[in-house]
Protein backbone atom coordinates (compact mmCIF):
# COMPACT_ATOMS: atom_id res chain seq x y z
CA UNK A 1 0.00 0.00 0.00
CA UNK A 2 1.96 3.47 -0.81
CA UNK A 3 1.62 6.09 0.91
CA UNK A 4 -0.49 8.48 -0.24
CA UNK A 5 -1.79 12.09 1.31
CA UNK A 6 -5.09 12.74 3.05
CA UNK A 7 -5.43 15.60 1.29
CA UNK A 8 -8.23 17.84 -0.14
CA UNK A 9 -7.86 15.82 -3.59
CA UNK A 10 -7.79 12.66 -2.27
CA UNK A 11 -10.88 13.45 -0.44
CA UNK A 12 -12.36 15.00 -3.50
CA UNK A 13 -11.50 11.33 -5.47
CA UNK A 14 -13.22 9.34 -2.72
CA UNK A 15 -16.32 11.82 -2.55
CA UNK A 16 -16.49 10.93 -6.54
CA UNK A 17 -15.96 7.38 -5.77
CA UNK A 18 -12.95 6.67 -7.40
CA UNK A 19 -12.01 2.77 -7.01
CA UNK A 20 -8.63 2.65 -6.45
CA UNK A 21 -8.87 5.75 -4.15
CA UNK A 22 -11.49 3.70 -1.99
CA UNK A 23 -9.66 0.62 -1.95
CA UNK A 24 -6.72 2.52 -0.27
CA UNK A 25 -8.59 4.30 1.97
CA UNK A 26 -10.73 1.00 3.17
CA UNK A 27 -7.42 -0.92 3.72
CA UNK A 28 -5.48 1.78 5.31
CA UNK A 29 -7.79 2.61 7.91
CA UNK A 30 -8.95 -1.21 7.99
CA UNK A 31 -5.89 -2.35 10.29
CA UNK A 32 -5.78 1.05 12.28
CA UNK A 33 -9.72 0.35 13.66
CA UNK A 34 -8.68 -3.38 13.94
CA UNK A 35 -6.27 -2.46 16.35
CA UNK A 36 -8.55 0.43 17.84
CA UNK A 37 -11.18 -2.35 18.92
CA UNK A 38 -9.56 -5.27 19.41
CA UNK A 39 -8.85 -3.99 23.31
CA UNK A 40 -11.83 -2.78 23.40
CA UNK A 41 -14.24 -5.64 22.15
CA UNK A 42 -13.91 -9.34 23.03
CA UNK A 43 -15.42 -10.88 19.47
CA UNK A 44 -13.89 -10.56 16.03
CA UNK A 45 -17.91 -10.73 14.72
CA UNK A 46 -18.02 -7.66 16.99
CA UNK A 47 -15.05 -5.95 14.97
CA UNK A 48 -16.26 -6.76 12.21
CA UNK A 49 -19.77 -4.73 12.93
CA UNK A 50 -18.70 -1.74 14.15
CA UNK A 51 -15.35 -1.75 11.35
CA UNK A 52 -18.18 -1.95 8.76
CA UNK A 53 -20.29 0.58 10.10
CA UNK A 54 -17.81 2.86 10.70
CA UNK A 55 -16.60 2.96 7.34
CA UNK A 56 -20.52 3.02 6.09
CA UNK A 57 -21.08 6.63 8.28
CA UNK A 58 -17.55 7.89 6.81
CA UNK A 59 -18.27 7.18 3.37
CA UNK A 60 -22.19 8.79 3.99
CA UNK A 61 -21.04 11.67 5.55
CA UNK A 62 -18.14 12.50 2.64
CA UNK A 63 -21.22 11.86 0.18
CA UNK A 64 -23.02 14.59 2.48
CA UNK A 65 -19.84 16.58 2.37
CA UNK A 66 -19.65 16.66 6.09
CA UNK A 67 -15.91 16.20 6.19
CA UNK A 68 -14.85 20.41 6.69
CA UNK A 69 -11.39 19.57 7.24
CA UNK A 70 -10.26 16.79 4.24
CA UNK A 71 -6.17 16.83 5.94
CA UNK A 72 -8.49 15.68 8.83
CA UNK A 73 -9.88 12.75 7.34
CA UNK A 74 -7.78 10.20 9.83
CA UNK A 75 -9.52 11.97 13.09
CA UNK A 76 -12.38 12.18 11.22
CA UNK A 77 -12.28 8.53 10.60
CA UNK A 78 -11.82 8.01 14.61
CA UNK A 79 -14.44 9.69 15.67
CA UNK A 80 -16.93 7.97 13.63
CA UNK A 81 -15.29 4.96 15.15
CA UNK A 82 -15.81 6.12 18.70
CA UNK A 83 -19.27 7.31 17.85
CA UNK A 84 -20.27 3.68 16.70
CA UNK A 85 -18.46 1.79 19.22
CA UNK A 86 -20.49 4.12 21.96
CA UNK A 87 -23.36 2.66 20.68
CA UNK A 88 -22.32 -0.40 20.61
CA UNK A 89 -21.78 -0.53 23.70
CA UNK A 90 -25.30 0.70 24.61
CA UNK A 91 -27.08 -1.69 22.26
CA UNK A 92 -26.62 -4.82 20.22
CA UNK A 93 -28.64 -3.89 17.54
CA UNK A 94 -28.79 -0.12 16.53
CA UNK A 95 -32.33 0.71 14.88
CA UNK A 96 -30.58 3.93 13.79
CA UNK A 97 -28.59 2.09 11.00
CA UNK A 98 -28.34 2.75 7.27
CA UNK A 99 -31.00 1.32 5.39
CA UNK A 100 -29.08 -2.37 3.56
CA UNK A 101 -29.91 -0.57 0.17
CA UNK A 102 -28.35 2.42 0.72
CA UNK A 103 -24.75 1.15 2.10
CA UNK A 104 -22.52 1.31 -0.25
CA UNK A 105 -20.43 -1.64 -0.84
CA UNK A 106 -16.78 -1.68 0.49
CA UNK A 107 -14.77 -3.06 -1.96
CA UNK A 108 -13.31 -6.88 -1.43
CA UNK A 109 -10.17 -7.35 -0.38
CA UNK A 110 -8.23 -8.78 -3.33
CA UNK A 111 -5.93 -11.76 -3.33
CA UNK A 112 -2.46 -10.50 -3.67
CA UNK A 113 0.10 -13.04 -4.66
CA UNK A 114 2.63 -10.83 -4.32
CA UNK A 115 1.37 -9.69 -0.80
CA UNK A 116 1.42 -13.23 -0.10
CA UNK A 117 5.44 -13.40 -0.95
CA UNK A 118 6.38 -10.53 0.92
CA UNK A 119 4.11 -11.87 3.81
CA UNK A 120 6.30 -15.12 3.85
CA UNK A 121 9.15 -12.62 3.50
CA UNK A 122 8.45 -10.57 6.51
CA UNK A 123 7.35 -13.77 8.69
CA UNK A 124 11.04 -15.38 7.96
CA UNK A 125 12.53 -12.03 9.29
CA UNK A 126 10.23 -11.85 12.33
CA UNK A 127 11.71 -15.71 12.63
CA UNK A 128 14.90 -14.45 12.11
CA UNK A 129 14.64 -11.59 14.72
CA UNK A 130 13.32 -13.92 17.23
CA UNK A 131 16.29 -16.10 16.88
CA UNK A 132 18.75 -13.02 17.97
CA UNK A 133 17.38 -13.02 20.94
CA UNK A 134 18.40 -14.47 23.75
CA UNK A 135 16.21 -17.46 25.06
CA UNK A 136 14.90 -15.25 28.28
CA UNK A 137 13.79 -12.10 26.07
CA UNK A 138 11.97 -14.90 23.80
CA UNK A 139 10.45 -16.67 26.80
CA UNK A 140 9.33 -12.81 28.22
CA UNK A 141 7.68 -12.45 24.70
CA UNK A 142 5.07 -15.96 24.38
CA UNK A 143 4.41 -15.18 28.61
CA UNK A 144 3.22 -11.75 27.29
CA UNK A 145 1.44 -12.18 23.73
CA UNK A 146 1.04 -15.90 23.23
CA UNK A 147 -0.03 -17.11 27.10
CA UNK A 148 -1.38 -13.35 27.52
CA UNK A 149 -0.39 -13.12 31.08
CA UNK A 150 -0.36 -10.36 33.49
CA UNK A 151 2.26 -8.04 32.04
CA UNK A 152 3.36 -7.16 36.06
CA UNK A 153 3.33 -11.03 36.64
CA UNK A 154 5.66 -11.84 33.92
CA UNK A 155 7.78 -8.66 34.76
CA UNK A 156 8.65 -10.15 37.88
CA UNK A 157 9.08 -13.35 37.30
CA UNK A 158 11.69 -12.62 34.92
CA UNK A 159 13.28 -9.89 36.82
CA UNK A 160 12.80 -6.74 34.55
CA UNK A 161 10.41 -3.83 34.82
CA UNK A 162 8.04 -2.77 32.27
CA UNK A 163 10.33 -0.38 30.85
CA UNK A 164 12.61 -3.82 29.63
CA UNK A 165 9.80 -5.11 27.94
CA UNK A 166 8.62 -1.82 25.95
CA UNK A 167 12.54 -1.49 24.67
CA UNK A 168 12.67 -4.89 23.83
CA UNK A 169 9.52 -4.80 21.60
CA UNK A 170 11.21 -1.12 20.68
CA UNK A 171 14.19 -2.94 19.12
CA UNK A 172 12.32 -6.10 17.48
CA UNK A 173 9.72 -3.31 16.07
CA UNK A 174 12.97 -1.27 14.53
CA UNK A 175 14.44 -4.10 12.93
CA UNK A 176 11.34 -5.55 11.26
CA UNK A 177 9.86 -1.81 10.66
CA UNK A 178 12.04 -1.32 7.18
CA UNK A 179 11.22 -4.44 5.40
CA UNK A 180 7.62 -3.97 6.93
CA UNK A 181 7.98 -0.66 4.94
CA UNK A 182 9.02 -2.09 1.86
CA UNK A 183 6.98 -4.73 1.32
CA UNK A 184 4.01 -2.47 2.16
CA UNK A 185 4.52 0.20 -0.35
CA UNK A 186 5.36 -2.24 -3.23
CA UNK A 187 1.93 -3.34 -2.74
CA UNK A 188 -1.00 -2.63 -4.78
CA UNK A 189 -3.45 -0.13 -2.99
CA UNK A 190 -6.24 -2.30 -1.31
CA UNK A 191 -4.53 -5.66 -1.84
CA UNK A 192 -4.40 -7.67 1.21
CA UNK A 193 -2.48 -10.91 1.96
CA UNK A 194 -4.30 -14.13 0.69
CA UNK A 195 -6.20 -15.79 3.64
CA UNK A 196 -6.22 -12.39 5.42
CA UNK A 197 -9.11 -9.81 5.22
CA UNK B 1 -0.66 14.17 21.58
CA UNK B 2 1.52 15.63 18.55
CA UNK B 3 3.80 13.39 17.09
CA UNK B 4 6.93 14.58 19.26
CA UNK B 5 5.21 13.65 22.11
CA UNK B 6 4.28 10.10 20.89
CA UNK B 7 7.43 9.45 19.70
CA UNK B 8 8.94 10.59 23.65
CA UNK B 9 6.60 8.57 25.75
CA UNK B 10 7.20 5.35 23.42
CA UNK B 11 3.57 5.74 22.53
CA UNK B 12 3.48 3.14 20.16
CA UNK B 13 5.22 0.32 22.18
CA UNK B 14 2.88 1.44 25.15
CA UNK B 15 -0.12 1.06 23.24
CA UNK B 16 0.60 -2.00 22.10
CA UNK B 17 0.80 -3.60 25.59
CA UNK B 18 -1.90 -1.51 26.80
CA UNK B 19 0.01 0.59 29.26
CA UNK B 20 -2.07 3.65 28.23
CA UNK B 21 -4.55 5.32 30.72
CA UNK B 22 -7.50 5.65 28.45
CA UNK B 23 -6.83 8.99 28.03
CA UNK B 24 -4.09 9.02 26.78
CA UNK B 25 -5.14 6.29 24.61
CA UNK B 26 -7.92 8.43 23.25
CA UNK B 27 -5.36 10.98 22.29
CA UNK B 28 -2.74 8.42 20.35
CA UNK B 29 -5.40 7.36 18.77
CA UNK B 30 -6.73 10.60 17.37
CA UNK B 31 -3.09 11.37 16.71
CA UNK B 32 -2.38 7.98 15.38
CA UNK B 33 -5.37 8.33 13.05
CA UNK B 34 -3.56 11.40 11.40
CA UNK B 35 0.03 10.86 11.22
CA UNK B 36 0.58 7.95 8.60
CA UNK B 37 4.28 7.35 10.83
CA UNK B 38 2.84 7.11 13.54
CA UNK B 39 0.28 4.55 12.08
CA UNK B 40 3.06 2.53 9.70
CA UNK B 41 4.80 2.33 13.35
CA UNK B 42 2.13 0.75 15.07
CA UNK B 43 0.68 -1.85 12.43
CA UNK B 44 5.14 -2.65 11.86
CA UNK B 45 5.07 -3.57 15.56
CA UNK B 46 1.59 -5.47 15.71
CA UNK B 47 2.56 -7.15 12.92
CA UNK B 48 5.43 -8.65 14.56
CA UNK B 49 3.36 -9.30 17.38
CA UNK B 50 0.87 -10.93 15.67
CA UNK B 51 3.69 -13.16 13.79
CA UNK B 52 5.82 -13.74 17.07
CA UNK B 53 2.45 -15.56 18.53
CA UNK B 54 2.76 -17.90 15.59
CA UNK B 55 6.30 -18.76 15.79
CA UNK B 56 6.30 -19.08 19.19
CA UNK B 57 3.57 -21.47 19.57
CA UNK B 58 5.38 -23.87 17.50
CA UNK B 59 5.68 -26.63 19.48
CA UNK B 60 9.04 -28.59 20.74
CA UNK B 61 12.23 -26.91 18.47
CA UNK B 62 13.84 -24.43 20.93
CA UNK B 63 14.71 -21.38 18.16
CA UNK B 64 18.59 -21.56 17.86
CA UNK B 65 20.29 -18.52 19.85
CA UNK B 66 22.62 -17.63 16.82
CA UNK B 67 26.14 -16.86 18.33
CA UNK B 68 27.72 -13.40 17.02
CA UNK B 69 30.57 -14.26 14.81
CA UNK B 70 33.91 -13.96 16.97
CA UNK B 71 35.38 -10.48 16.35
CA UNK B 72 38.62 -10.39 14.66
CA UNK B 73 40.78 -9.90 17.39
CA UNK B 74 43.97 -7.64 16.00
CA UNK B 75 48.01 -9.61 16.71
CA UNK B 76 48.17 -5.99 18.85
CA UNK B 77 51.36 -5.26 20.88
CA UNK B 78 50.74 -7.69 23.74
CA UNK B 79 49.24 -10.77 21.31
CA UNK B 80 52.21 -12.73 22.20
CA UNK B 81 50.74 -13.03 25.52
CA UNK B 82 48.33 -15.24 24.78
CA UNK B 83 48.23 -18.92 26.42
CA UNK B 84 48.83 -20.88 23.35
CA UNK B 85 52.24 -18.99 22.35
CA UNK B 86 53.39 -18.08 26.13
CA UNK B 87 53.49 -21.16 27.60
CA UNK B 88 55.90 -23.07 24.98
CA UNK B 89 58.30 -19.97 25.19
CA UNK B 90 58.09 -19.74 29.06
CA UNK B 91 58.99 -23.00 29.36
CA UNK B 92 62.07 -22.57 26.95
CA UNK B 93 63.29 -19.55 29.13
CA UNK B 94 62.98 -21.45 31.98
CA UNK B 95 64.69 -24.61 30.29
CA UNK B 96 67.61 -22.08 29.82
CA UNK B 97 67.68 -20.49 32.73
CA UNK B 98 68.32 -23.87 34.71
CA UNK B 99 70.82 -24.97 32.17
CA UNK B 100 72.55 -21.84 32.89
CA UNK B 101 72.44 -22.22 36.52
CA UNK B 102 73.05 -26.12 37.11
CA UNK B 103 75.79 -26.26 34.21
CA UNK B 104 77.06 -23.20 32.90
CA UNK B 105 77.94 -21.04 35.54
CA UNK B 106 79.40 -24.26 38.51
CA UNK B 107 81.50 -25.33 35.68
CA UNK B 108 82.25 -20.96 35.09
CA UNK B 109 82.92 -20.91 39.07
CA UNK B 110 84.54 -24.03 38.78
CA UNK B 111 87.26 -23.09 36.40
CA UNK B 112 87.70 -19.83 37.69
CA UNK B 113 88.92 -20.72 41.13
CA UNK B 114 91.49 -23.10 39.68
CA UNK B 115 95.19 -22.70 40.16
CA UNK B 116 96.35 -20.69 36.93
CA UNK B 117 99.41 -22.50 35.31
CA UNK B 118 101.40 -21.05 32.17
CA UNK B 119 103.84 -18.98 31.07
CA UNK B 120 104.38 -14.97 32.69
CA UNK B 121 106.00 -12.53 30.93
CA UNK B 122 106.93 -9.22 32.64
CA UNK B 123 106.39 -5.71 31.50
CA UNK B 124 107.50 -2.26 32.59
CA UNK B 125 104.51 0.18 32.17
CA UNK B 126 106.90 3.26 32.05
CA UNK B 127 108.71 2.59 28.88
CA UNK B 128 107.46 1.89 25.73
CA UNK B 129 109.10 -1.42 24.56
CA UNK B 130 110.43 -1.71 20.96
CA UNK B 131 110.85 -5.12 20.90
CA UNK B 132 107.98 -7.93 21.05
CA UNK B 133 107.98 -9.74 24.01
CA UNK B 134 107.89 -13.46 23.37
CA UNK B 135 105.21 -16.17 24.52
CA UNK B 136 105.04 -19.84 23.67
CA UNK B 137 101.64 -21.04 24.90
CA UNK B 138 100.05 -24.19 23.69
CA UNK B 139 96.63 -24.08 22.52
CA UNK B 140 94.13 -22.90 24.94
CA UNK B 141 96.16 -22.31 27.42
CA UNK B 142 96.55 -18.39 28.85
CA UNK B 143 99.38 -16.62 29.81
CA UNK B 144 100.79 -13.82 32.52
CA UNK B 145 101.53 -10.55 32.76
CA UNK B 146 103.34 -8.94 35.31
CA UNK B 147 103.00 -5.45 34.81
CA UNK B 148 105.76 -3.21 36.81
CA UNK B 149 103.76 -0.12 37.93
CA UNK B 150 105.92 3.08 38.87
CA UNK B 151 104.31 4.36 42.46
CA UNK B 152 101.79 6.97 42.34
CA UNK B 153 102.32 10.08 40.19
CA UNK B 154 100.42 12.02 38.42
CA UNK B 155 97.18 11.41 40.42
CA UNK B 156 96.84 8.25 38.40
CA UNK B 157 94.34 6.07 40.49
CA UNK B 158 94.40 2.96 38.78
CA UNK B 159 95.61 1.85 35.09
CA UNK B 160 93.67 0.61 32.27
CA UNK B 161 95.13 -2.26 30.23
CA UNK B 162 93.84 -3.03 26.57
CA UNK B 163 94.84 -6.13 24.61
CA UNK B 164 94.79 -5.67 21.21
CA UNK B 165 94.88 -9.28 18.64
CA UNK B 166 97.22 -9.05 15.60
CA UNK B 167 94.14 -8.00 13.57
CA UNK B 168 94.15 -5.01 15.70
CA UNK B 169 91.11 -5.47 17.16
CA UNK B 170 90.14 -4.56 21.13
CA UNK B 171 90.28 -8.72 23.11
CA UNK B 172 90.19 -8.12 26.30
CA UNK B 173 90.13 -5.13 28.72
CA UNK B 174 91.29 -4.81 32.72
CA UNK B 175 91.90 -1.96 35.12
CA UNK B 176 94.36 -2.25 37.62
CA UNK B 177 94.83 -0.22 41.04
CA UNK B 178 97.69 1.87 41.08
CA UNK B 179 100.60 0.79 43.23
CA UNK B 180 101.89 3.30 46.36
CA UNK B 181 105.36 1.90 46.12
CA UNK B 182 107.33 -0.07 42.80
CA UNK B 183 105.33 -3.05 42.64
CA UNK B 184 104.17 -5.68 40.03
CA UNK B 185 100.66 -6.68 39.34
CA UNK B 186 99.32 -9.83 37.89
CA UNK B 187 97.55 -10.30 35.20
CA UNK B 188 96.24 -13.19 34.07
CA UNK B 189 95.19 -13.60 29.90
CA UNK B 190 92.54 -16.36 28.90
CA UNK B 191 94.08 -18.82 26.36
CA UNK B 192 90.44 -18.20 24.18
CA UNK B 193 90.36 -19.06 20.71
CA UNK B 194 93.75 -17.23 20.36
CA UNK B 195 95.96 -17.66 17.48
CA UNK B 196 99.71 -16.93 16.71
CA UNK B 197 101.19 -13.59 15.87
CA UNK B 198 101.91 -10.07 17.66
CA UNK B 199 99.37 -8.81 19.95
CA UNK B 200 99.37 -5.05 21.17
CA UNK B 201 99.03 -4.32 25.49
CA UNK B 202 98.30 -0.82 25.69
CA UNK B 203 98.70 0.44 29.48
CA UNK B 204 97.16 3.85 30.20
CA UNK B 205 96.96 5.82 33.51
CA UNK B 206 93.52 6.49 34.97
CA UNK B 207 93.10 9.95 37.31
CA UNK B 208 90.13 9.87 40.06
CA UNK B 209 88.39 11.69 38.42
CA UNK B 210 88.52 9.06 35.15
CA UNK B 211 90.17 10.94 32.69
CA UNK B 212 93.11 9.06 30.79
CA UNK B 213 96.78 9.84 30.83
CA UNK B 214 99.41 8.71 28.65
CA UNK B 215 99.73 5.65 27.53
CA UNK B 216 102.13 3.08 26.60
CA UNK B 217 102.31 0.15 23.96
CA UNK B 218 104.19 -3.17 24.88
CA UNK B 219 103.84 -6.35 21.45
CA UNK B 220 103.52 -9.24 23.04
CA UNK B 221 105.02 -12.13 20.02
CA UNK B 222 102.35 -15.07 20.72
CA UNK B 223 103.33 -18.56 19.88
CA UNK B 224 100.94 -21.38 19.86
CA UNK B 225 102.61 -24.52 19.86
Amino acid sequence: MQLQSFDESYVERLHAGDFRTQEHFVAYFSELIQLKLRSRLNSPQAIEDVRQETFTRVFAALRDGKLRQPDRLGAFVNSMCNNVLLEHYRASSRSDSLDDDDQPELPDAKVDVLGAIANKQMAEKIRDILEEMPERDRRLLREIFLEERDKDEVCNDFGVDRDYLRVLLHRAKQSFKSLYLKNIEARPPGAVAVGKR
Amino acid sequence: MDHKEAVRQHATERYLLDELDPELRDQFEEHLFDCQDCAMDVRAAAMFVEQSKAILAEPAVALPVRQPAPATVKPGLFAWLRPAFAVPVFALLLAVIGYQNFVTYPKLTAAANQPQAGPWVSVNVETRGAAPIPVKTSAGEGFGLVLNLPPTKDGFASYGVDLYNPAGKLEWSASVPAASSEEGRQIYIPGRNRVSGTYKLVVHGVTAAGKAGEFTEHPIELQIQ
